[in-house]
């Protein structure tokens, strides 16, 4: 009968019941669809720069990767180019030269980093072919066709056609320059592409290296829910020779802004909790310092305290029993329907794009947040209804029942 | 005829560290099984003050009570909710019925907390909502009853638990003339069939007229005490 009476109780007064519900389910649809936005942010950011930087991992000479010296190929590498085309979870590799140079058009020269590559495999990793924003991906050019970013292409006053010379050193330590001409411009978010990154083929720029055949990269990428660590590392003990590495190596920083990104989500649901449950312990205080006479009477007739305690522990959690799942149900159906249209940021694209987000986001939760929503709200219904209760059975029956 | 109260040299001081206020001065009293006896006296006489001490809902500053032999005064709080579930019956000047729930559920409730059977606790609610003459109200809120109709309900909770006695403090003063008469008349009955031991506070002249045992305070201490 004590949760008959904590049920009834909490609809003695529909209207501050309701309110308190229903900031209940704006800070649970808050929570989630905050967590479900900031995880695209993160996804979008991560996705992007593991499609076209990092790819999901890579193979480097064990000294290349200190300060590019072009010497230091990788060794053996057809073997690992077998190896990975024969695993089944490796969807695509492609090799790279890599060497960093000088880029000059008859206006500019800056620092870069020139990538020589296989157009279709590169096509494959890292979809390069879909950032061209003009010209094409290496044609409409016969001979040494270069693609550059945009912003790269901004700084150097160069159209597509325009003619850059590329100057970096040979394997024996020569300057050695090639003339190119911009096949096509890259528009890409991230910053490496678009401000820092020449890319050629791969047969141009061994020519010029005059390192025959070699490679100082090899990339990779797997397919969806390949753990990328445990791969890289089968990789690396059966190469011991190269470095082998996956994206969370190569890019240390993506890894800080995954923790970031989550840190903040747990800064965000603990002011959203604190909200929530200070609603609730004013409602619940209010509940029970309106009914002190009754809670006095049930005492002076025989109650126990440990009753009266759970008593109102019940309330509020009946509480966040109807508030909760409606929260949640409509926290999911955002995710569920801005998750396939998408948020459109295209207001805001320059400026997102400019630190390295794409400008459409898509709000995802994983079923492990959504539990932790849930564990969340319980726990902070549970957590917020102690002082009410306690307040409750702190009460002395005499002097409650003489309470006006 | 059994005692069932001994109340010894009881005295309840307020206020002791600024202005000693004597509520009770050194009373000792005792209650026979089936008594049915109005505590009277002008207001601030120490009635209410008291009936919370003999239901152990106050303790005294000196003195005992005791209730079959066993001391009240010295029991822990923990001890004295069970006692009172167990022992005493209490019937509020306001009523005082859960309003959430039906007069059924109101009786119940007291049974539901002795741990009653269900079948026994709906049985015995209901034989005392027909008691009392209330028994078509059975699903109704208080908020759907008269006042005089809510004071029946309490009397049937107050007897729902087999108690030993039965405190009223002032159970009559927000009702009509009507009400009352009749209330008191079903006490009464309840007092001659039951025989429930009845003790109210009261300085309405109908109780007293119905009493059969009168105790008059003033400035907390017995003046009179008359049985008839």
């Amino acid at each position: 009968m004590i949760a008959i009476i904590a049920w009834r109780n909490v609809w003695r007064n529909k209207g501050r019941s309701l309110v308190v519900i229903g900031a209940m389910i704006i800070g649970i649809w808050a929570m989630a669809f905050g967590g479900g936005f900031m995880q695209s942010f993160l996804t979008s950011y991560i996705e992007s720069s593991i499609r076209h930087e990092t790819s999901n991992g890579q193979v480097h000479h064990p000294k290349f990767t200190e300060d590019y010296d072009i010497q230091f190929s990788i060794e053996d590498y057809p073997s690992i180019l077998t190896f990975l085309q024969q695993t089944e979870s490796v969807e695509s590799v492609t090799t790279r030269s890599l060497v960093n140079g000088m880029i000059s058009s008859s206006r500019q020269a800056t620092g870069v980093k020139i990538i020589g590559v296989n157009p279709k495999e590169e096509a494959l990793v890292t979809e390069l072919n879909t950032l061209i924003s003009d010209g094409a991906y290496f044609e409409g050019i016969s001979s040494n066709p270069v693609l550059i970013g945009n912003k790269l292409a901004e700084k150097l006053k160069v159209n597509v056609k325009s003619k850059v010379v590329l100057t970096f050193q040979d394997i024996d330590g020569n300057i050695t320059a090639g003339r190119f001409r911009v096949a096509g411009i890259l528009k890409a978010s991230s910053l490496a592409i678009s401000e820092s990154s020449a890319y050629v083929l791969k047969s141009d720029m061994n020519r010029l290296l005059n390192i025959g055949d070699n490679v100082h990269e090899i990339a990779f990428t797997t397919i969806s829910g390949t753990d990328d660590e445990a791969l890289a590392n089968t990789l690396q003990a059966k190469f011991p020779n190269d470095k082998v590495e996956s994206w969370k190596e190569i890019s240390p920083a993506l890894v800080f802004m995954e923790q970031w990104m989550a840190a903040t989500l747990k800064i965000l649901i603990i002011i959203i909790m604190s909200a929530l449950a200070f609603g609730i312990i004013n409602t619940m205080l209010m509940a029970v310092l309106e009914r002190i006479r009754e809670l006095g009477m049930l005492m002076a007739l025989g109650m126990k305290r440990v009753k009266v305690f759970l008593m109102i522990m019940l309330e509020t959690i009946y509480l966040a029993t109807v508030g909760g799942p409606v929260g949640l149900l409509i926290g999911y159906a955002t995710i569920a329907y801005l998750g396939k249209t998408g948020i459109d940021l295209t207001d805001y694209s320059k400026g997102l794009e400019a630190i390295g987000y794409d400008s459409i986001l898509y709000p995802m939760l994983q079923p492990m947040d959504y539990m932790q929503i849930v564990i969340g709200v319980i726990t902070t219904a549970f957590l917020a209804s102690i002082y009410p209760a306690w307040k409750a059975i702190k009460l002395k029956p005499i002097d409650a029942l003489h309470t006006i | 005829m059994s005692t069932i109260i001994k109340a010894i040299n009881v005295s309840k001081v307020y206020h002791k560290t600024t202005i000693p206020v004597h509520a009770v001065n050194q009373l000792s009293l005792s209650i026979e099984e089936g008594e049915f006896t109005a505590i009277v006296g002008p207001s601030g006489c120490g009635k209410t003050t008291l009936l919370n001490i003999l239901g152990g809902l106050d303790q005294p500053t000196e003195g005992r009570v005791e209730v079959d032999g066993t001391d009240i005064s010295i029991m822990k709080d923990s001890e004295l909710i069970d006692f009172r579930l167990r022992n005493i019956g209490f019937v509020f000047q306001a009523y005082n019925l859960i309003p959430v729930l039906t007069a059924l559920e109101n009786v119940e409730f007291i049974m539901l907390l002795q741990k009653r059977g269900k079948k026994e606790r709906h049985d015995r609610a209901m034989e005392l909502l027909e008691r009392m003459d209330i028994a078509d109200k059975a699903n109704s809120k208080p908020s759907q009853l008269s006042g005089g109709q809510q004071q029946r309900v309490a009397v049937a909770r107050a007897l729902a638990s087999k108690p030993r006695f039965i405190l009223a403090d002032e159970p009559t003063a927000n009702l009509d003339s009507s009400s009352t008469n009749n209330l008191l008349d079903l006490m009464a009955k309840m007092n001659e069939e039951q025989k429930a031991t009845f003790i109210f506070s009261t300085h309405d002249q109908r109780v007293m007229d119905k009493a059969r045992r009168i105790v008059t305070l003033e400035d907390g201490t017995i003046v009179s005490d008359v049985k008839r």
